[in-house]
């Protein structure tokens, strides 16, 4: 109720007289107020009046906050700066850093605030001198490299087995990488002390993970989830690898002629094909080669050409010994009849 | 800016490349022309693959070639032209050794000379365009350039190859073509002629032209 | 000396049956004037180094009978353009030709492969020698088309009497007919007897001692026992020349077929065939063999055909393990590309057949370059120009 009577009280009814324009006139006057004097004694007259200029008043300058890598030390210890692998972090690192990818006309991103500079990890805790310190301080740990080992050929000789294993720096939340756990064995086969037939089935064995150009076997495992377990199992196998092919089975004297690693001349058809050919029209009962002529330098060229893969050399050589083998009437009657 | 990249994709070169001069006869004759000091400081586009310093280069086929094209496919092109040119060795032997010695100076070998030969017979000088005067059409005759006149003479030539009847390979029927082209006789040479008729029947028309 | 022998060969020859008239076929080419390119020699029996890198015609009259197998249609071409039947003597052919001219045809047959890049010119030195089996009055078994027997043959039947073997009738038939086209005038002459009775059906039976001729055209009537009379045939063929009848030339091209594993005929089993299912195959296996004597088998092995191997043009690699096994001891001849020489007497001869008319030294340098020497492609850069 109050309120309403209130505002009933305050109404105000616009009217036309409320409307008066309130406005001032300025008008250029001249200024006659001018003390100024000219050479001949007169007072002039500014018709119109020089403007007065204001003078600007400069504001005092707000300090700007300038980083902790602004009052470094050109001297200062870094690696007590930066000790440890960390997040980058403008302020503490004392260099021009600039990274991302520039629009057209610009330059890089600087340092401050730039996620790209904080994503990438940054190995500024492994300076040159923390790593001599750490070194120094891994020193008193550390045996004397012996010096005997003082080229590869002989830590080759010596240590025929090459782990090898990979280490991953994070600067995440977790410190482990899934990759870590791989484990690679590498040895040279001919470090391992194998006989004729042992050699045989560890490359039967080992299939695809030898190799011929190098003769490296290599084995790979990453199918448990540490890098302890996966190296226990690597070297399980190794071993048994070993000692499975210096084993030898009953079935392994069933080996027929297509198990065989190389090509023997005497067990397969050539050697029947050729004394069936020189026994002809007789069927041969032992297939002895001992009587036919070149035969020695046949079985060698046959062997030579499907063992060491065929090219125009091995055939060439096949091909000379054929031409002995072949039945060509003898040279004398050639002769003659040319005469 | 849309438009603008895509007129830029259009050619990899800008405009003012010039093309290249890939004979090797005619940068001989550059090296010892006063141009030659000027053309050091073009910028030239790399040759078409179809443009070789190779001796067999023909710009006449190229260009026969180039209009065969069907789907972009240009070696099939390429190949259809050439076993044309073998069916019209065929042809041209054939008829070599059967005939007379004295008349075998008069058989073309050459199977370039004969399409070079069939495309300038198949040549028109003259075409009919449609032109509006007061409310009607006209076909009226105007003179064409020699690039026009070829574009159409190797139109035709290979129309009228493949209007034959299809029972033999088009190969086969473009070499008859091309033979009869270059004795003035065959289809695209009637067709050049029956052009030449409405040209003439349309005489009156000419001054349309202006 | 050597002039009197030749005389002496001369009349020789004349006795021949079939060299009779072909001894008037050289009078008739000694009218022209042959350029340098050719020789005058259209025997291969006569054939030696003093020939080499030059050309020879085979006599027109013998052309039908010795193109009687047909021809690929890139030869065909070249017939129609050249309007002869003429072949380069090359290396591998004279090798080829004094082999055969030295063998011991009492001993167990001798066999040789021809290999080569494609393109090189083995099918073409096939039909070198199998003009000098020709004019040698030789028994041609000559097989050339072996490959389409296997993807587009013209009907496939399951045979009679094996159920796993395949047979194709008209394919056979054709080749039959093509066999004895080719070798009717020695047919006739040696007068062949069968040496055993044969009988399938009721219809077709041949006591002991009948004609083999007899026995081909029975198969070339009667189509649906066109296998089995192959197989007959080549039994028959092997027979008489163990006896001495006649002199057996075996010339297959593109051998490596039959030990390919690739065809596109399903057998019985509704499975894709492998070619020893064939009973062509197990025919031409059999004439092969190198248990008889008194002939020789000469074979090509080429990339082209084998789908499943084309990584390299080598016998070994070419024929397989099974191939090798069968075929071996035999003597690898490689045909090589073109040498210098006989690159500059194929341009001569292509400019004396109008087949190209000018050519400065730059357009042969540009040919040899883009050929590589290679046989088929300079005939296939030359066609155009």
């Amino acid at each position: 109720m109050s309120m309403f009577m209130y505002s009933k009280t305050y109404f105000f009814k616009p009217k036309i007289v409320n409307f008066i324009p309130l406005r001032s006139i300025k008008a250029k006057v001249p200024n006659t107020f001018v003390n100024e004097v000219d050479k001949d004694g007169f007072r002039i007259l500014e018709l119109f009046p020089t403007k007065i200029k204001k003078t600007v008043k400069y504001q005092k300058s707000i300090p700007i906050f300038t980083g902790r890598e602004q009052k470094m030390p050109v001297d200062q210890d870094w690696p007590t700066v930066w000790p440890s692998q960390k997040t980058f972090q403008p302020h503490s690192v004392p260099l021009p850093v600039r990274q991302g990818y520039p629009k057209p006309g610009e330059g890089p991103f600087s340092k401050i605030a730039n996620t790209e500079l904080m994503k990438i990890p940054n190995f500024l805790h492994l300076t040159p001198p923390a790593i001599k310190r750490h070194c120094e301080a891994l020193k008193q740990f550390c045996t004397e490299w012996p010096k005997e080992l003082d080229s590869d050929a002989k830590c080759t000789e010596h240590f025929p087995l090459e782990v090898l294993y990979s280490d991953y720096c994070y600067s995440g939340p977790s410190i482990r990488d899934p990759l870590s756990r791989i484990i690679t064995f590498k040895v040279k086969l001919s470090s391992l002390k194998l006989d004729y037939h042992a050699k045989d089935k560890i490359l039967r064995l080992a299939g695809n993970r030898y190799d011929y150009t190098s003769d490296i076997i290599t084995i790979i495992t990453d199918r448990c989830p540490m890098r302890k377990q996966n190296y226990d199992y690597a070297t399980y196998l190794l071993i048994a690898l070993y000692h499975e092919s210096w084993r030898k089975e009953d079935w392994e004297n069933e080996k027929a002629l297509a198990d065989m690693e190389y090509y023997d001349w005497e067990k397969n058809q050539s050697k029947k094909n050729l004394v069936t050919i020189y026994a002809w029209p007789e069927i041969p009962q032992d297939f002895n080669y001992a009587h036919i002529p070149h035969a020695e330098e046949y079985k060698v060229a046959v062997s030579e050409l499907i063992n060491n893969g065929e090219d125009e050399h091995s055939i060439n050589k096949y091909k000379q010994v054929v031409k002995k083998l072949m039945f060509f009437k003898p040279e004398k009657n050639h002769s003659t009849e040319s005469e | 800016c849309r438009s603008k990249e895509s007129i830029r994709c259009y050619s990899v070169f800008p405009k003012h490349y010039t093309k290249p001069i890939f004979r090797k006869e005619e940068q001989d004759e550059l090296v010892t022309n006063e141009k030659f000091q000027a053309a050091t400081y073009l910028s030239f586009k790399p040759a078409c693959i179809d443009e070789t310093s190779s001796e067999f280069y023909d710009p006449l086929v190229s260009k026969f070639i180039n209009y065969l094209i069907k789907q972009g496919k240009k070696s099939s092109a390429r190949y259809l032209l050439e076993r044309a040119f073998l069916s019209i060795k065929m042809i041209q032997l054939q008829a070599y050794n059967s005939c007379d010695s004295n008349d075998k100076e008069k058989i073309e070998l050459d199977p370039k000379v004969i399409l070079r030969n069939a495309v300038e017979n198949a040549k028109p000088v003259m075409e009919l365009t449609q032109i509006k005067r007061a409310g009607q059409v006209y076909k009226v005759p105007i003179p064409i350039d020699s690039r026009r006149s070829r574009l159409l003479a190797i139109r035709w030539l290979i129309q009228a190859a493949k209007e034959k009847t299809r029972t033999d390979f088009l190969y086969d029927r473009l070499a008859h073509e091309l033979i009869q082209a270059h004795n003035n006789q065959g289809r695209t040479i009637k067709k050049k002629q029956e052009l030449y008729k409405q040209c003439q029947a349309n005489k009156s028309y000419a001054h349309f032209r202006w | 000396m050597n002039l009197f022998n030749r005389f002496i060969l001369r009349i020789k020859k004349s006795t021949n049956l079939r060299n009779t008239s072909s001894f008037a076929e050289t009078m008739e080419l000694s009218d022209e004037i042959l350029p340098s390119i050719y020789t005058r020699e259209t025997d291969p029996v006569y054939h030696n180094e003093s020939h080499l890198n030059k050309l020879y015609n085979i006599p027109s009259k013998d052309c039908a009978t010795i193109l009687s197998h047909g021809l690929m249609n890139q030869y065909k071409i070249q017939l129609k353009i050249f309007n002869e039947m003429s072949i380069l003597i090359r290396k591998p052919s004279i090798e080829l030709l004094s082999y055969l001219s030295k063998s011991d045809y009492a001993k167990p047959v001798n066999k040789y492969v021809i290999y080569g890049e494609c393109g090189s010119g083995k099918s073409t030195l096939l039909y070198h020698l199998l003009h000098y089996g020709y004019n040698t009055n030789k028994i041609i078994v000559y097989v050339n088309h072996a490959q389409y027997w296997f993807t587009k043959p013209k009907e496939i039947k399951y045979s009679e009497i094996e159920r796993n073997i395949i047979d194709l009738p008209i394919d056979t038939r054709i080749w039959l007919d093509k066999f004895k086209l080719l070798n009717n005038h020695i047919l006739c002459q040696a007068n062949i007897k069968l040496s055993k009775s044969y009988k399938w059906g009721t219809g077709a039976n041949f006591p002991k001692d009948s004609s083999l001729i007899d026995l081909i055209n029975f198969g070339i009537d009667q189509t649906r026992y066109a296998s089995e009379i192959v197989a007959a045939l080549v039994n028959e063929l092997k027979q008489a020349s163990r006896i001495g009848l006649c002199n057996v030339l075996v010339l297959i091209d593109n051998y490596n077929i039959f030990f390919s594993h690739y065809t596109q005929i399903k057998n019985s089993l509704k499975k894709f065939a492998l070619t020893s299912e064939f009973s062509l195959t197990q025919n031409f296996l059999e004439i092969t063999k190198s248990d008889w004597c008194n002939g020789q088998i000469i074979v090509t092995v080429d990339t082209a055909v084998n789908k499943d191997r084309q990584e390299s043009h080598l016998p070994r690699y070419l024929l397989t393990k099974e191939g090798f096994e069968h075929l071996d001891p035999f003597l690898p001849i490689n045909v090589e590309n073109y040498s210098e020489d006989e690159f500059y007497t194929m341009i001569d001869y292509y400019k004396h057949k109008k087949l190209i008319r000018s050519l400065t030294s730059n357009g042969e340098k540009e040919l040899k370059l883009l050929s590589g020497y290679n046989p088929y492609k300079l005939m296939d850069l030359c066609k155009h120009l």
